[in-house]
């Protein structure tokens, strides 16, 4: 029997449900001072991201292409690579708690990809008007960047406060089973440099787009805001790699950015003449 | 058939009355066969370390006369004429069990968890096994100890965390390095503590230790003993561009490094963390400096805090540790019953 109702909002629901009791979770690890290495809270983030692959699959499905033809696609794909990426980077030694840190973020984004009015359908037998490999490609690479940042502001979050832990001598410095600070700054480090790259390419190719010709590419509000973000991460790669910025203003600053990104995410795509 | 203890630890006992009754590797075999040989007991193990001498034996006889047996065992074959009081304690089964379970989880031990324990209780029961002093009792006994040992070292927090200050030294540095051996330590002070904790660094891995004293050859002697090389004392804010871990125990009466000379060292070392151990007394470092980002500092009573915390936490684990303690004496007395009652249907 086909599931004609259930559909790929469905799916996506409960993926954003088990992020939620993944958050629910975390706040249990959080109170007991991350002391336990378990791997409930990385089951329950696995069944969230699982469901929402599934999501992204029916949608994609349905439209015969990459499921970033509006804000709600757009959201949730940006979250997809976050969780994804979390899950690969928790397997690492010592970082499965990145997923009690990642769990938030990915449900309250969740909830807000939620809203109806997010996710503006095409009229029937409509195709966006560009389609390609190469649109595709801008996108995916675009919102993988913004994953990749976002997992670094979850690793700079958890370099805080493991910093600020060891600064006011707190015992759970030590009794917590988070990695060290120096890999912590490593893979923050590592996260920013590919999404920085992962952007540098999503750019390149938004670039090659065809579009209309009074649509410079240059004077549209999501590509300039792109660039901004392209020059803000450039600048705090190269102030920290070559003039010695700390590891605490580093950190404070992908944070900091991403929660710029996220807030102005959405306003940036309601405004640009080549996103609508 | 019963399996009883007998001895003296330091919990009731001084050190003098300890190690009057202490057995010396060499002599435990022929005080086995000498306890067996009296018919006192079918199987034995003797436990001798410095806090604790303990006679575990299976016996025949009824609890209260094996007691006395074995006490005037342990008077004469140490000769001991001096008075007695309650130095000596005894246990009978399943309290007898229930004691072993615990040495061997290092829950009666002077430092509560502490490992050691698990491996002087091994190489006893060795002893008795490898000169056929041991038989089904003893062995399930002690097989059974060890695996409840490891099983609590896993299932609680009985044995987390430093209860020592080089100890914990050492477990701040791996919270902030990720490789204690891509990191060299710098030693100011040529002082007992900070030899002791530039060792538990050097046990970890550490990649090169420097040492630098106001008395030359004292610096000299350390370095020898750590294998380590020296700097000259005027010259050791020079080597803070290399170093990653600092230990300070000088006599100096004052601050020897404060925020304003280690601010232009932190800006040559690119920020590096760099982790400052002042074991000093009156301190050498001045607690400013860890306002400054990527400096972590701390003194000699911030890590016996920390050693106290883990002590603390080991505590509360005992209850746990017991619990558990018990159900598996029960389970082992329960498979010994059914044993029992097995070869005596045979019979």
């Amino acid at each position: 029997m086909r599931m004609a109702w259930f559909t790929d909002r469905h799916c996506f629901l409960l993926a954003v449900i088990f992020y939620g009791l993944s958050t629910l979770y975390s706040v249990f690890l959080w109170r007991k001072g991350f002391r336990r290495d378990e791997w409930a809270n990385y089951f329950l983030l696995a069944v969230g991201v699982a469901l929402h692959t599934l999501a992204m699959f029916k949608r994609g499905m349905t439209l015969h292409s990459c499921p970033v033809n509006n804000l709600y696609e757009a959201t949730t794909f940006l979250l997809w690579a976050l969780g994804l990426a979390c899950l690969v980077y928790s397997l690492m030694p010592r970082f499965k708690f990145l997923t009690a840190f990642t769990a938030p973020v990915l449900f309250t984004i969740g909830i807000f990809a939620l809203m109806p009015s997010l996710d503006v359908h095409l009229s029937p037998g409509a195709k966006p008007e560009f389609s390609g490999a190469l649109r595709s490609l801008h996108a995916a690479t675009i919102l993988q960047a913004y994953g990749a940042f976002g997992l670094a502001a979850v690793a700079a979050v958890m370099f805080l406060m493991q910093q600020h832990d060891l600064k006011f001598h707190k015992l759970r410095a030590l009794l917590s089973l988070l990695p060290s600070m120096q890999r912590l700054e490593f893979i923050m480090f590592r996260l920013v440099a590919v999404g920085f790259v992962l952007l540098t390419i999503g750019l390149t190719a938004g670039w090659q787009l065809p579009r209309h010709a009074d649509k410079p590419y240059f004077s549209d509000s999501k590509v300039l805001w792109s660039t901004l973000l392209w020059l803000v991460y450039l600048e705090a790669l190269v102030a920290y790699k070559k003039f010695g910025r700390t590891s605490r203003r580093f950190a404070i600053g992908i944070i900091a950015t991403f929660i710029f990104l996220l807030l102005t995410f959405w306003i940036t795509n309601l405004y640009s003449g080549l996103h609508n | 058939m019963s399996v009883v203890v007998i001895g003296l630890s330091h919990r009731s006992a001084p050190v003098e009355l300890r190690e009057r009754f202490a057995f010396t590797c060499e002599k435990i075999p022929a005080a086995l066969a000498a306890l067996r040989a009296s018919g006192l007991a079918s199987e034995c193990t003797i436990l001798s370390t410095c806090n604790r001498v303990e006679i575990y034996a299976v016996t025949s006889l009824a609890a209260d006369a094996a007691f006395a047996e074995l006490k005037k065992f342990l008077i004469a074959h140490h000769a001991y004429d001096g008075a007695l009081g309650d130095e000596i304690y005894s246990f009978a089964e399943p309290h007898s069990l229930h004691h072993l379970f615990k040495v061997a989880s290092g829950l009666d031990s002077m430092v509560i968890g502490e490992t050691e324990i698990f491996g002087q209780l091994k190489s006893a029961y060795e002893v008795a096994l490898a000169h056929q002093h041991t038989g089904a009792r003893l062995n399930k006994a002690f097989q059974r100890a060890f695996n409840v040992a490891k099983h609590l070292r896993t299932a609680t927090n009985i044995q987390r965390g430093s209860v020592s200050v080089m100890s914990a030294a050492v477990e701040l540095a791996e919270k902030i390095f990720t490789a204690l051996s891509e990191h060299e330590v710098l030693v100011i002070g040529a002082g007992e503590t900070s030899e002791k904790t530039a060792r538990a660094l050097q046990s970890r891995g550490v990649k090169k230790i420097t040492v630098t004293n106001r008395s030359p050859e004292r610096a000299a002697a350390l370095a020898t003993e750590l294998g380590a090389r020296t700097v000259p004392f005027e010259n050791w804010p020079d080597e803070f561009e290399r170093i990653d871990i600092a230990i300070s125990s000088t006599a100096a009466p004052q601050h020897i490094l404060n925020r304003a000379t280690l601010e232009p060292l932190m800006k040559r070392r690119k920020h590096r963390p760099l982790l400052l151990i002042d074991i000093a007394v009156p301190r050498d470092i001045d607690p400013a400096v860890s306002e400054l980002d990527n400096v972590y500092l701390y003194n000699v009573d911030d890590l016996q805090s920390i050693a106290d915390d883990y002590l603390n936490l080991r505590k509360e684990e005992v209850a746990r540790c017991e619990k558990i303690i018990s159900e598996k004496v029960s389970a082992l007395l329960a498979a010994n019953k059914f044993s029992a009652n097995a070869a005596h249907t045979k019979d």
